[in-house]
């Protein structure tokens, strides 16, 4: 059972790497410049997706997590500070607080990938900065986020 | 904000003297000048408010008494147009049956006279159903304290015909809201519980949020990000000086503050790698106490009325709950156990109820509890209803609505206020879009 | 608050086996940790919960206890009155009144109110207190709302909520003052007025009785000279 499980779950890692490299190759062959803030957001994707009131990384989260740790460790002259957010669904400081674990987790993620801990810092915004704005499934389900900053 | 508000007001005496009181037999009228806030089902006092006499700031004087009276729900304001006395003199008792003839249960009279550069203002309040004088009352001060003077003379009318405290005479402090929704300007605001006197208190280039008075009005208690987005911090501000202090500097983001009763000390939350526990803080000393240790997030802490305990809102047990424990930690115990997480607890100011926000099925709600967990009763709902606050009489609860958010556009936020029995809820008029009230003890005379 | 604590050291001892091939694997480990969290937190729910359950139980049957005693104690002296005094036990309420047939109406607003009344025997009065209410809200015309109005006031008499129970009856006898029920309902309301102590409002209460239900059966009536008396009215 064990076993089955872990091989469906690399599968699903398989398949997203292959889609999110699809889709990155598009937008790559325009005037992006490797290595720039740009070229982070749009190739390797600034931000990972949380479920309703958790903080546990997806699995779609972590591919994009292991993502930004490699080009990270590429470009070593940023420096980073991971954004926790949440849907609207919640109250505001109990969304302070979890929008702080899920930051963090994303941070500790991170950091197990091979990122040194003092490049990376954290912030929570709650529910204080909706992206997109929406008062829907789909949009709350965007807003529900760790977006990783570059400085 | 930059005038302190000191003013003539404690010179307050009775003039219920040598009034005559020579009216006639009380005759059965329908309505009485008294109502039982907690009978089950009632009508509004019928009252009659005459524009006090003296210029036009009687007039104004009287509009914000007829105000402050229909908007507690409890009280109907006959329209001065219906009144049969005319002219009515402010020493004398009013002629009753034609008061009567109009249905009011009350008549409320007075004058406005200046003296020295200060206005003194006198009025009685007749019960119309016996034919005698209620109350009544005299007040001097500064003639821009008039709306002031007419907030103490409601309070005083409600305090006579209800058996409770009045709350007109006291402020709000919220969350101004402005601009799009990804980039909103959030600034603490400070205004007169009936929307006047808004003035900003932190100028918006920062977010700050969840502002709490002091016990003596004079200082608030915030959680503001850097103007850079830097970790939100705890923030304490004088009201009128502006001058603010940071109250502990810690690694991790501090949020939730709010002030014990007797304004010593301050609790909030801080979080460290991800995990937010509950602190106390003492005001002078700046000691830091933790109160909490769990993995859970534990927040949004208030204190009971008597400073003893401290009811908190914490995931330990696997969704949001209410718990309450020892002002000093310990002996937590879980009090919330209905269906739904519940967040945002605060304790009456009479100790009896623990009004919270509830979200179950998708809907959000404001609801109270006895402060045992027991008796539950959800007063307002809707899309996104969140964070009471009471009012010092702890009868009446302020909290915000959100409208849902529409192609891009945010729904509106707006202020209301619900008795505890749930009958009147109103908007609270506001400049701009507002949340997080946080409602002020009665003003210090 | 001390089990999940012992568990939490089980759980990390049977740890081991599984993860030989994965340890020292940071992201493993940090993975771990969260799911024994979730499990800590899912478990410190579930005893919190039968701690709460355990106390209402508990609650519960002394309520139940001190009613049989009374019953007993009834039958001892002889007196043998069925129902008992109202005011006297705060317990379920006697038998259910034939209300469900009485109502030929749709089926869904029937189950509503049959579920409610179950729940409310069952001692769930939380339960019974949101299907009264909803039943109330949704059907205020229909032929069982007067019913459902009164074991409403019932589900927080139970709980001793007398200040939901005087709103629920209260509003009983504004609403539906000519259902079968009103004279229970108005009887309750009185009741439960004495209850809060205001007994000058309760023996006003008790005095309309007579003049508004003067076909209420001869044990209601007995109920309300009961009262009277016992409330010192005069």
């Amino acid at each position: 059972m064990r076993m089955i499980k872990a091989l469906t779950a690399i599968a699903a890692m398989f398949l997203i790497a292959a889609c999110s490299s699809e889709q990155a190759a598009a937008p790559a062959t325009t005037t992006v410049t490797p290595g720039s803030v740009a070229d982070f957001r749009q190739n390797v994707g600034d931000r990972v997706f949380f479920d309703t009131d958790q903080s546990t990384i997806r699995e779609d989260g972590r591919a994009t997590l292991g993502k930004q740790a490699e080009w990270l460790k590429k470009y070593t002259n940023y420096q980073l500070t991971v954004e926790g957010h949440c849907d609207e669904r919640g109250t505001r400081e109990y969304n302070l607080a979890l929008g702080e674990r899920r930051a963090n987790a994303a941070r500790q993620y991170l950091i197990a990938q091979g990122i040194p801990a003092a490049r990376i810092k954290t912030i929570s915004f709650g529910k204080e900065r909706p992206d997109p704005v929406g008062s829907d499934e789909a949009a709350w389900a965007r807003n529900r986020r760790a977006v990783t900053a570059l400085q | 904000m930059n005038t302190r508000f000191d003013m003539m007001l404690p010179r307050r005496q009775t003039i219920l003297g040598g009034v005559a009181l020579a009216a006639g037999t009380a005759a059965p009228a329908a309505a009485q000048l008294t109502i039982d806030m907690t009978k089950p089902s009632f009508e509004p006092v019928p009252i009659a408010i005459v524009d006090f006499k003296g210029d036009k700031v009687g007039a104004d004087i009287a509009g914000v008494v007829r105000n402050d009276l229909q908007n507690s729900g409890l009280f109907r304001s006959i329209a001065p147009s219906t009144f049969i006395q005319q002219n009515i003199d402010p020493n004398q008792p009013p002629r009753f049956p034609e008061w009567r003839q109009i249905g009011a249960a009350g008549v409320v009279v007075g004058q406005v006279t200046t003296a020295g550069g200060n206005i003194k203002v006198d009025f009685r309040l007749w019960d119309v159903v016996v034919g005698q004088q209620a109350t009544g009352l005299s007040f001097t001060s500064q003639p821009n304290n008039w709306r002031r003077l007419a907030h103490i003379i409601a309070d005083a009318i409600y305090k006579r015909v209800t058996g409770e405290e009045g709350y007109f005479d006291t402020r709000v402090a919220y969350v101004s809201e402005t601009g799009p929704l990804g980039a909103r300007v959030k600034r603490i605001a400070i205004m007169d519980q009936d929307g006047f006197n808004n003035r900003y208190i932190t100028d918006g280039r920062s977010i700050a949020l969840t502002p709490r008075f002091s016990p003596t009005l004079q200082e608030i208690v915030y959680m503001a990000y850097g103007e850079r987005n830097e970790q939100p911090r705890v923030y304490l501000q004088n009201v009128d000086s502006g001058r603010r202090e940071l109250l502990g500097n810690f690694p991790g983001m501090s949020f939730a503050p709010r002030f014990s009763p007797d304004g010593t000390k301050v609790v909030m939350s801080i979080s460290a790698d991800g995990n937010s526990d509950i602190y106390q803080m003492d005001v002078r000393g700046r000691a830091l106490q933790r109160l909490t240790n769990s993995p859970a997030i534990d927040t949004s802490p208030c204190y009971s009325n008597d400073g003893t305990q401290i009811v908190f809102n914490s995931d330990r047990g696997g969704t949001q709950q209410l718990y309450v424990m020892s002002a000093s930690g310990g002996g937590d115990r879980r009090i919330s156990f209905g269906e739904g997480r519940y967040a945002t607890p605060v304790w009456s100011p009479r100790g009896d109820f623990i009004a919270f926000t509830k979200i179950s099925a998708g809907s959000f709600g404001i609801g109270v509890m006895r402060a045992d967990g027991s008796g539950e009763r959800m007063l307002a709902s809707g899309f996104l209803v969140e964070g009471p606050t009471w009012a010092p009489n702890g009868r009446v609860l302020m909290f915000f609505r959100q409208q849902p958010n529409s192609g891009g556009r945010a729904g509106s936020v707006t202020l209301h206020q619900i008795d505890i029995t749930g009958r009147f809820e109103r908007q609270v008029p506001t400049p701009t879009d507002a949340s997080d009230p946080a409602w002020s003890p009665l003003i210090p005379q | 608050m001390k089990m999940p604590l012992r568990l939490l050291i089980l759980v990390a001892l049977a740890l081991p086996t599984a993860a030989v091939a994965q340890r020292g694997d940071p992201v493993y480990v940090e993975d771990r940790l969260n799911q024994l969290q979730q499990a800590i937190s899912l478990l410190t729910g579930q005893i919190e919960q039968l701690q709460y359950r355990n106390q209402q139980l508990q609650q519960q049957m002394e309520k139940m206890q001190a009613d049989y005693e009374f019953r007993l104690e009834q039958v001892e002296k002889g007196g043998g009155r069925p129902g008992g005094a109202p005011g006297a036990r705060p317990t379920a309420p006697p038998t259910a009144a034939a209300a469900p047939q009485a109502a030929a109406a749709a089926g869904a607003a029937d189950q509503v109110y049959n579920d409610a009344f179950k729940k409310l025997q069952d001692g769930d009065y939380a339960g019974a207190e949101k299907g009264f209410r909803t039943f109330v809200q949704r059907n205020p015309q229909h032929a069982l709302a007067g019913n459902a109005q009164y074991w409403l006031g019932e589900t927080y008499y139970a709980r001793r909520d007398y200040q939901n129970a005087m709103t629920a009856f209260a509003e009983g006898y504004k609403a539906y003052k000519t259902s079968p029920k009103g004279p229970d309902n108005l009887l309750k309301l009185g009741v439960t007025l004495a209850n809060l102590g205001r007994k000058p409002d309760a023996c006003a209460i008790f005095a309309r009785f007579a003049q508004d239900y003067p076909r209420a059966t001869d044990l209601q009536k007995r109920r309300i000279v009961q009262e009277r008396q016992k409330n010192g009215c005069g």
